[in-house]
């Protein structure tokens, strides 16, 4: 399946050791999308454009990659 | 002699292109070159993909010349910001194995692995490792050259291997490098290519056996200097990361939107160049007395003077009097000027104290300095534009370029003020 590169608005906790943990993704329709877990944190090239920190989340069951990109966060959606 | 150094040379392949196909990947399917903006004249092909090589696009012709070899081409402005932070980011990568990252451009790099051997091992599994890294983390391809000096560590990324490093040793050089024209060695550009050539010189071992003297005696220091880099003898450190080599002159210069050919016009694109230059020795917290002109007509032909000035300066309008007087010396405008420059040389640190001139006003000078200052403070904080010279507000479209910020990606020279030295 394709994947897209979709700009998000990222709720997330700034930890006092300057980690950063990404909370809820928030879709443009309003919705709003819990990050139950995040699996892994490293710095990865995205497949769908772009590169940066890389999230790989669980959210509702399914395996994400979200990216904070500079100052940006994306994800690579089965959405256009 | 001592042990031999190891040296790696890095370098981003086409760079510019292949930052924006690792942003939009999509470009990787399209002929696509980085170019600059037709309608500014800066229409060169910075860097182009591989499917635009296929059709003969050679980085440094122009766009039309371009668009005739491949109808198709798509030409992306470039974005010069991406590309200072991405290539930062790859060099981010080679500082885990060495303190010692020498950059020469935005794409390329030296590191001196020598003594981080002892840490981490084989070199060359640690330049596939880089280059995985790199390709991993940041989605750049990165070709690598492995030697005993920069000079052939550079020859060997040249070569673009995919995968590893090209080697090359004191076994091995006369066979991999010694075949190679000449021209491919640093420093053999067209002119000297033709020197060699009329001394039946063609290939880097030709080179390296011909006489040193009558070398010496035909191009001066520069031929001893490309004959100790054709026999390997180049022994120049890797710079350490963050050192940064005194600066000797500030100077800015550009290609202006369209041809000028009065000096009222002239004088403003002066004052934005003057402008960035007086503001980038501030930031160096540097002065100079020694102000250079640099003319280029519609013709293209060159002009250039210089004026050695009493006292100091870092200000936008002393350097700026002492540029116009000298173009209204060295040029009458019978010609249209397509670019211009200026540079400040004589340079030593600030001092707030100077000998008052009986004949210069001092007031006036002082206030300069103030709106200079003031100027750069807004900029820093509310972006470049936010404030103007009304001089500039007559022809904006000739003026409105922010010479300090999007015109300073320049080639950097190989010795960056240090002497040669050799074996």
């Amino acid at each position: 399946m394709e994947l897209y590169k979709r700009y998000v608005d990222v709720i997330l906790c700034q930890k006092r050791n300057g980690d950063i943990l990404p909370l809820y993704i928030c879709w443009e329709n309003g919705k709003k999308y819990k990050i139950d877990k995040v699996l892994s944190s490293e710095r990865r090239a995205s497949q769908v454009g772009g590169c940066g920190m890389r999230y790989a989340c669980m959210i509702q069951g399914k395996r994400r990659n979200l990216f904070l990109e500079k100052n940006k966060w994306f994800i690579e959606s089965y959405q256009p | 002699m001592g042990r031999d150094r190891i040296i790696f040379h890095l370098d981003i392949n086409h760079c510019y292109a292949q930052i924006e196909e690792m942003k939009y990947p999509a470009l990787r399917d399209v002929p696509m070159a980085v170019g600059g903006h037709e309608e500014t004249r800066h229409g060169i092909i910075l860097a182009k993909n591989d499917l635009a090589k296929k059709y003969g696009i050679k980085t440094g012709e122009s766009l039309r010349e371009a668009r005739e070899k491949c109808e198709d081409l798509l030409i992306i402005p470039p974005s010069y910001d991406d590309y200072i932070y991405y290539t930062g980011e790859v060099k981010k990568i080679y500082r885990r194995y060495s303190d010692h990252v020498e950059s020469f451009g935005l794409d390329e790099a030296w590191i001196d692995y020598t003594d981080s051997a002892k840490l981490f091992g084989d070199p060359e599994n640690i330049v596939r490792k880089i280059q995985t890294e790199v390709k991993r983390e940041i989605g750049l391809d990165v070709s690598a050259g492995l030697s005993w000096n920069k000079i052939f560590a550079k020859l060997g990324s040249d070569r673009k291997k995919p995968d590893g490093p090209a080697v090359i040793t004191r076994d091995n050089y006369q066979e991999t490098v010694w075949p190679l024209p000449a021209s491919d060695l640093l420093y053999v550009g067209p002119a000297t290519t033709r020197k060699l050539l009329a001394r039946g010189i063609h290939t880097i071992g030709e080179l390296a056996v011909y006489p040193q003297k009558y070398l010496k005696k035909a191009m001066g220091a520069a031929g001893v200097m490309i004959s100790v880099f054709a026999n390997g003898g180049d022994t120049s450190p890797v710079a350490e990361s963050f050192v940064h080599p005194p600066v000797k002159s500030v100077g800015n210069s550009m290609t202006m939107v369209h041809d000028v050919d009065n000096p009222e016009d002239l004088r403003a694109v002066y004052y934005v160049l003057c402008e960035a230059v007086a503001s980038r020795l501030r930031d160096h917290g540097m002065e100079g007395n020694v102000i250079s002109i640099s003319l280029r007509s519609s013709g293209l032909e060159w002009y250039g003077c210089e004026k050695t000035i009493e006292r100091r300066t870092d200000v936008s309008e002393t350097i700026l009097e002492t540029a116009m007087e000298l173009v209204m010396r060295l040029y009458d405008f019978e010609k249209p000027l397509r670019a211009v420059g200026v540079s400040v040389s004589g340079l030593r640190p600030f001092s707030p104290v100077h000998q008052l001139s009986l004949f210069a006003d001092e007031e006036a000078l002082e206030k300069s300095r103030c709106t200079d200052l003031a100027m750069d403070t807004i900029r820093e904080r509310f972006g470049y534009y936010a404030v103007q010279r009304a001089c500039t507000a007559v022809d904006p479209e000739l003026t409105s370029f922010n010479v300090k910020e999007e015109h300073t990606v320049h080639p950097v020279g190989y010795f960056q003020g240090r002497k040669m030295t050799v074996d």
